[in-house]
């Protein structure tokens, strides 16, 4: 194992490029037919490494169902993450879960949900327990959507961790999509942030393609959070460059895919970086497919 | 120490399965400092009706909003990190509003995460009659999702014991209370015992409440209609079996307690002898607990003779004057135990 792919060595950009090039390379075998359907990040991957770069390691994540970059992020060890999403009984949840209910607890990657919104009540309980029975100073992060704050179980659970005031960071990952939804079926506000002002709460919109304002951003949320024992949302406005999901079509034109590719977190990368670790990632599939 | 009793409000008959209940929470609680309560208005309830938990152990009761989706997924979040709650949703009818949290997260969580420490959750609901939603039985519908068990006990001993091996099983156990059984018939029956032997019951263990020796017919039921079951039936002459003047077919009654696990081998074994099965269930009869009974012995034991009595499907009507006939009656009772 080279030590690039090691975790907790690797610099914020390597951790980008390498989230991107594990799942150009499970796109393949998904066309293939090889993976299932899966959630990629590609074009938001600048959110969840700057946040996790400025979490402490004893910090929680829970996320949604776009999890993949989200694991790699915080930690977890890819040959039972590849497994994982390749259904593999050596998977970290022995193929049980797959890309949208894994989890990596030894990493405190505790808990992620497929159906959109859930992760945050549940985040919130997490979040409860951290305060109320183990009694650490430890902060819950969860990552979602902006298409899930138009679900009950967002605002069910930003007014339970509110009134219970609970040491949760909100992430939210602004694509303004829901699936292939456009934001003016499901969002009437200017910016999601705003919706927390309903539960006496804050929070501040970043660039979420630049990984060291997310990066700055997320330390100064994370010092609000930790400090106040109360939520916060960091609004990551990013851009989504694939498909919703592998097996579905895209209803955006190619102008508009390249118009927001001009803010692709990995543009002006180093392309030798990037071949490198796609070589490195490609043996290790390899080595977890046989 | 005994959890105080107090007496049950004017719209319920019964606080001695409450009590009970309440009293196996507080044993619980005792014994293992990860049990909390999490519940709509916990505190108020725990006020009236378990000071005792809320004096000893304040911050173990929770008190949640009118957000019964969300607090199970906040329970189950909770739960990630060993706590054991108990999540109080009030009445049966709210379950509904649950329904994801309990279908597509509690009940699938230890499920996804094989190599960790299993969740323990507990989702308490109460049955009422009171109108279009405020009296529905929904039971037979989380017994159909795989990861939940589902009890109701019929007397204040068997509520103990449930509530307690619950608190201790890995997974979701709903747990029901039906507040139209009569407290003073339980007391008649099986009120004090609780007391005496606060033992657990385990999921999957029906319990035979009448047992003949040569009896022709076995009544399964549970919750309320075990408690009217059983009031026809006390009202037999009796010589080791039940009898009517009109029937001579002995009885055997089984309250199954839990319908998720079901205790098999105690219907089959009685009904090897009595080859007549008569289900009785206060839940609505189709596509019920019932129906899974009588198809599941008419596979395995296609001599037994099968007849099922349940609730209407019907929607329940806010008039008192006729909730007594959304359910089966002392007379249809008598006419399927007696008429082969």
């Amino acid at each position: 194992m080279s030590t690039l792919l090691a975790t907790g060595s690797r610099t914020l950009t390597e951790q980008m490029v390498l989230i991107r090039a594990v799942e150009d390379q499970l796109q393949e075998l998904c066309l293939q037919g090889l993976g299932a359907d899966l959630h990629f990040s590609k074009g938001q991957e600048a959110i969840c490494v700057g946040v996790c770069a400025a979490l402490r390691e004893t910090d929680y994540v829970v996320t949604h169902h776009r999890s993949i970059a989200h694991a790699i992020a915080k930690g977890v060890p890819l040959e039972p993450l590849i497994a994982e999403l390749l259904g593999k009984a050596e998977g970290m949840n022995r193929g049980m879960a797959g890309e949208m209910q894994m989890s990596y607890p030894a990493k405190r990657f505790m808990f992620s949900w497929q159906l959109v919104g859930t992760c945050v009540p549940v985040a919130a309980g997490l979040a409860w327990a951290v305060k109320n029975y183990l009694k650490t100073d430890d902060v819950v992060v969860v990552f979602h959507g902006d298409a899930a704050t138009a679900n009950g179980q967002w605002h069910e659970g930003v007014n339970l961790a509110a009134v219970q005031k609970l040491p949760l960071l909100l992430v939210c990952e602004d694509n303004h999509l829901a699936g292939n939804v456009r934001p003016e079926h499901y969002q009437p506000v200017d910016s999601v942030h705003q919706r927390m002002s309903g539960y006496g709460l804050s929070g501040i919109t970043v660039d979420g393609n630049d990984v060291d304002e997310v990066y700055e951003q997320a330390k100064r949320a994370l010092s609000i959070v930790r400090h106040y024992q109360e939520p916060y949302m960091l609004e990551c406005d990013t851009t989504r460059l694939g498909r919703h999901k592998q097996g579905q079509g895209d209803l955006r034109g190619k102008d508009e895919i390249a118009r927001l590719a001009e803010r692709d977190p990995l543009k002006g990368v180093d392309q030798d970086l990037r071949q490198d670790m796609e070589a490195r990632v490609a043996q290790l599939i390899m080595e977890v497919t046989l | 120490m005994t959890i105080a009793t107090k007496q049950a409000q004017p719209f319920a008959r019964n606080h001695l399965i409450r009590d009970a209940s309440w009293q196996a929470v507080y044993d619980a609680m005792r014994q293992n400092p990860s049990v909390y309560v999490f519940g709509e208005g916990a505190w108020v309830k725990a006020h009236y009706d378990a000071p005792q938990i809320l004096k000893e152990f304040p911050d173990r009761i929770v008190t949640m909003p009118i957000s019964e989706d969300g607090n199970v997924n906040f329970a189950v979040g909770a739960s990630l990190l060993g706590v054991k709650p108990v999540v109080d949703v009030i009445t049966a009818d709210f379950l509904y509003r649950a329904m994801d949290s309990i279908a597509n997260t509690a009940a699938k969580v230890n499920f996804v995460r094989p190599d960790q420490p299993p969740s323990t959750i507990v989702i308490r609901a109460e049955f009422l009659t009171g109108g279009p939603t405020t009296g529905q039985r929904p039971e037979a519908l989380f017994t159909h999702i795989p990861g939940l068990n589902v009890v109701i006990p019929s007397n204040a001993r068997d509520a103990y014991g449930l509530m307690l091996t619950a608190l201790d099983t890995p997974g979701v156990t709903l747990f029901f209370e039906d507040r139209m059984i009569r407290d003073d018939l339980i007391t008649q029956h099986n009120g004090p015992l609780w007391l005496a032997a606060k033992t657990p019951i385990p999921l999957g263990c029906a319990s035979w409440r009448k047992r003949g020796l040569r009896s022709g017919v076995t009544v399964v039921s549970y919750g309320l209609m075990l408690q009217q079951t059983e009031q026809v039936l006390s009202s037999w002459k009796f010589d080791g079996d039940y009898y009517s003047e009109n029937n001579d077919l002995g009885v055997d009654l089984i309250d199954l307690r839990s319908i998720y696990p079901l205790d098999w081998n105690c219907i089959r074994k009685m009904l090897e002898r009595t080859g007549r099965l008569l289900i009785i269930e206060p839940d609505v009869q189709y596509a019920g607990i019932g129906a899974e009974i009588a198809a599941t012995i008419a596979e395995v034991m296609p001599e037994v003779r099968v007849k099922r009595l349940g609730g209407k499907r019907a929607t329940i009507p806010a008039a008192q004057s006729l909730h007594g006939e959304m359910m089966p009656t002392e007379e249809q009772i008598v006419d399927a135990v007696s008429n082969w």
